[in-house]
């Protein structure tokens, strides 16, 4: 008893887990309706963890925001940031509607429409259209646990290159070590992958992780980062933006961090990133969703992952939607 | 509330315990009941009241039942006292009608209404513990509860409200209302306890995970060999889920004084199905042998009515455990084997060179067996099932399917099960009782603990919620 309550205070300690009874206790204070100010006293029982304690404190005011928002005992200022940031969101919801009806804007499927660029010296013609699958013989998939699955079922293993791992965030795209090296023990991170060998299409799928955390522009912001660097990496190759595969209306409505309209927020900003020349977007959504807006509940066990036998779904979409650059003399 | 929860762990285990050893013997039970309210009313608070009215209820129905006092008081001549015992008798068997009627009635109704996540947690377990006490009250087997507080306390402790196991009244009598709680006693139902969590968290939940990566692929894109390791998976984990919860409640019980069952008994291990059930969720099996089987005539009678008696209990088994076509299945295989095991094994093995053979092929036969039928018990969509069934034995062509899985999976998994595996012999229990009162065993205990409470609060309470996508 004694020893397991001692390797409790020092796991405690150790871990900077104080925080866990910190939360009720909050939520205690505000049920007496007390100040905050006595909260931080009560809590910094221990030295060591004081600093970690101020500063898990100001986060979890944010946690239990969410939490709190049913409950009808809310602090005065607590009430009038919430209204400000839901209006905030409301608004925000509300231009991107209107967006994403304009980002539909695949150039009509399967025609091979032309325009062209002056790229410097070079004259560049951009061909829109379906491809075949050694296509992907020079195409680089980076992605999470979606691409994951693009790579065992998708049937393109053996012809594409996919840097692709479970969780993985576009804060975190860089620096993970998630490439396997043939011969080597330890995994090679995508920076330094991407520095020995050079692609020329770079498909990306990658963003419900971060939607627990960060707002949509600072999300947008680092995906633009990350254009940016790539490009900086690999000059010549094509860059597919690839809207964020949406989730089932009843996981979306499950009630944590991931739902539709955060995805329509963070894809009608993604398609502007496409500035169609080496950059381009492209949104499978429309070909498995719903009508209400959801992934269609048959193809999908978890809400959030297309079952294996649908993979093929995307990945004709991609083949249905390929990007060649043709330079003209 | 769940056992392995950080709301349980952290807030209601040391604040309830607290509150239940300060408080003196005389009011132990009401702190015990009102902990186990709270504990029921934080996850089910409109069932709650059910439970209430279910308590209060059937503490009435149980004291008629055992209402023998007012005919003992009537000295008249023979033949009436016959006639009022017949009368009496006649009421109680009414009696003992309503509440199985009711009981059963509201269980059934709730069952194929509600079903799924929104039944009310625990009600097979708690009904099924109210009909036993009303059983053994009516048969005369024990004497009526008189104290409502006792009841209640028999009925709610939250120990084994939500899943068992199911404590015979007989047995718990005596400690509803003295019972000695020392430091010793609680020390060791904390050991109990971390090793049930520690089965719970660190097995059960870890190898779900692979159960759970295998209904998102989609069964149809399954290779065969990932099939069966599917199988063995969820087979592992409903074994440590459950066993793992059942030691948790065994060791909470201690910890109040109460000595509550064993529910499993190492049923992997087992060399039929037959005995697979005598060693597996053991106080519901016996439920079923005292209050179906051996009224039915048990297997005392002709060879075809054991087999009709076997039907009925197993029919009543799976309808216990779920409402959908799929238990029915479940329960069915379960049946054949059990009756091919009577009819055909039994005569086999007293041939000396057979029994020496199904020595070994016992235990592959159960290994096979059972990971099959847990499918049927798992897969609750009929088409589904099928085809699972037809990918483990690669009937049913697959669809996509990534020919490394297996290789990936038990790459990921192998080490897990392995553990499993040996977790499913009686050795670890072996090294636990040898070892759980020296000092190096009481740390890594107390290790064991900590760390499941780690991985609790790195992953939220639903190993999958928080999941990295």
């Amino acid at each position: 008893m004694i020893v397991l309550l001692g390797m409790g205070l020092v796991y405690f300690s150790c871990t900077d887990s104080w925080m866990v009874y910190a939360k009720p206790m909050k939520q205690a204070q505000e049920w007496f309706g007390r100040q905050k100010k006595e909260l931080d006293n009560k809590d910094n029982d221990s030295e060591n963890v004081s600093g970690g304690n101020a500063a898990g404190d100001s986060s979890s005011i944010e946690d239990t925001d969410a939490e709190i928002t049913t409950e009808t005992t809310i602090e005065a200022t607590e009430e009038t940031f919430q209204s400000e940031t839901s209006q905030l969101e409301t608004s925000q919801l509300e231009t991107n509607q209107s967006e994403t009806l304009q980002s539909e804007s695949w150039p009509a499927e399967n025609i091979h429409t032309v325009s062209s660029s002056d790229a410097g010296e070079k004259r560049e013609q951009i061909v829109y259209g379906r491809v075949e699958e050694d296509y992907f013989a020079d195409a680089l998939f980076i992605g999470d646990s979606r691409t994951v699955g693009l790579y065992e079922y998708g049937g393109l293993e053996e012809i594409a290159t996919f840097y692709a791992s479970t969780g993985l965030t576009i804060q975190k795209m860089f620096t993970a070590p998630i490439v396997k090296v043939p011969g080597q023990k330890e995994k090679q991170t995508i920076e330094e992958a991407l520095t020995e060998k050079q692609f020329a299409k770079i498909y990306l799928m990658i963003g419900i992780n971060e939607m627990g955390s960060g707002t949509v522009d600072s999300f947008i912001e680092e995906y633009e980062a990350v254009i940016a660097h790539l490009q900086e990496l690999q000059p010549d190759a094509i860059i597919y933006v690839q809207g964020i595969i949406k989730v089932t209306n009843k996981r979306s409505q499950q009630g944590d961090y991931i739902h539709n309209e955060g995805i329509e927020a963070r894809n009608a900003e993604l398609a502007k990133l496409a500035d169609n020349k080496n950059v381009f977007y492209l949104d499978v959504n429309p070909l498995i969703c719903d009508e209400e807006g959801g992934v269609i509940a048959n193809y999908t066990y978890d809400g959030v992952h297309l079952k294996a036998q649908y993979i093929s779904i995307w990945k004709e979409f991609l083949k249905d939607n390929g990007v060649e650059k043709v330079v003209l003399d | 509330m769940v056992f392995s929860s950080i709301e349980f762990l952290l807030y209601f285990l040391p604040v309830f315990f607290l509150l239940y050893w300060i408080s003196p013997e005389k009011i132990k039970n009401v702190t015990l009941v009102s902990g186990s309210l709270v504990f029921y009313a934080y996850g089910e608070p409109v069932y709650i009241i059910l439970l209430i009215l279910s308590v209060y209820i059937n503490y009435y129905i149980g004291l008629c039942l055992g209402n023998n006092r007012e005919y003992d008081k009537f000295e008249d001549s023979e033949t009436e006292k016959e006639k009022k015992n017949s009368k009496s008798q006649r009421q109680k068997r009414m009696l003992i009608w309503t509440s199985v009627t009711l009981n059963v009635g509201a269980l059934a109704l709730l069952k194929w209404h509600v079903g799924g996540f929104a039944f009310p947690l625990g009600m097979s377990f708690y009904t099924f513990q109210i009909l036993a006490y009303h059983f053994d009250v009516y048969r005369g087997v024990v004497e009526r509860e008189g104290s409502l507080l006792a009841f209640a306390t028999y009925i709610t402790m939250f120990p084994k409200l939500i899943s068992g196991p199911i404590g015979e009244y007989s047995v718990m009598q005596k400690e509803l209302t003295k019972r000695r709680v020392t430091a010793l006693q609680v020390q060791d139902g904390l050991k109990v306890f971390a090793v049930g969590l520690g089965l719970k968290v660190l097995l059960a939940d870890r190898v779900g995970i692979l159960w759970h990566e295998i209904q998102v692929t989609g069964f149809e894109s399954i290779s065969t060999p990932l099939a069966w390791l599917g199988a063995f998976a969820y087979s592992m984990k409903i074994y440590f889920d459950f066993y793992g919860y059942s030691l948790m409640a065994i060791g909470l019980g201690r910890m109040l004084g109460f000595t509550l069952p064993k529910n499993f008994d190492n049923p992997y291990m087992a060399k039929s199905v037959r005995e697979f059930y005598r060693r597996w969720h053991i106080t519901l099996g016996k439920w079923f042998c005292r209050y179906v089987y051996i009224p039915l005539g048990g297997s005392h009678k002709k060879a075809w009515r054991t087999v009709c008696n076997l039907l009925v209990v197993w029919l009543l088994t799976a309808v216990w455990h779920g409402t959908t076509i799929n238990f029915l299945l479940w329960g069915g295989i379960l049946w054949v084997c059990i009756v091919l095991e009577r009819v055909l094994l039994k005569p086999l093995l007293q041939m000396k060179f057979i029994e020496k053979c199904w020595r070994v092929f016992s235990h592959l036969y159960i290994w096979i067996i059972i990971p099959i039928s847990w499918m049927c018990f798992a897969i609750a969509e009929l088409d589904q099932l099928i085809v699972y069934l037809g990918r483990m034995f690669n009937v049913i062509p697959g669809i996509y399917i990534y020919a490394g899985d297996w290789i990936k999976a038990l790459s990921n998994y192998g080490l897990l099960l392995g553990v499993s595996v040996v977790f499913c012999t009686p050795l670890p229990e072996k090294l636990y009782r040898k070892w759980k009162d020296s000092f190096p065993g009481i740390c890594i205990l107390a290790a064991l603990f900590w760390l499941s409470i780690h991985r609790i609060m790195q992953e939220g309470n639903n190993p999958f919620m928080y999941f990295r996508f």
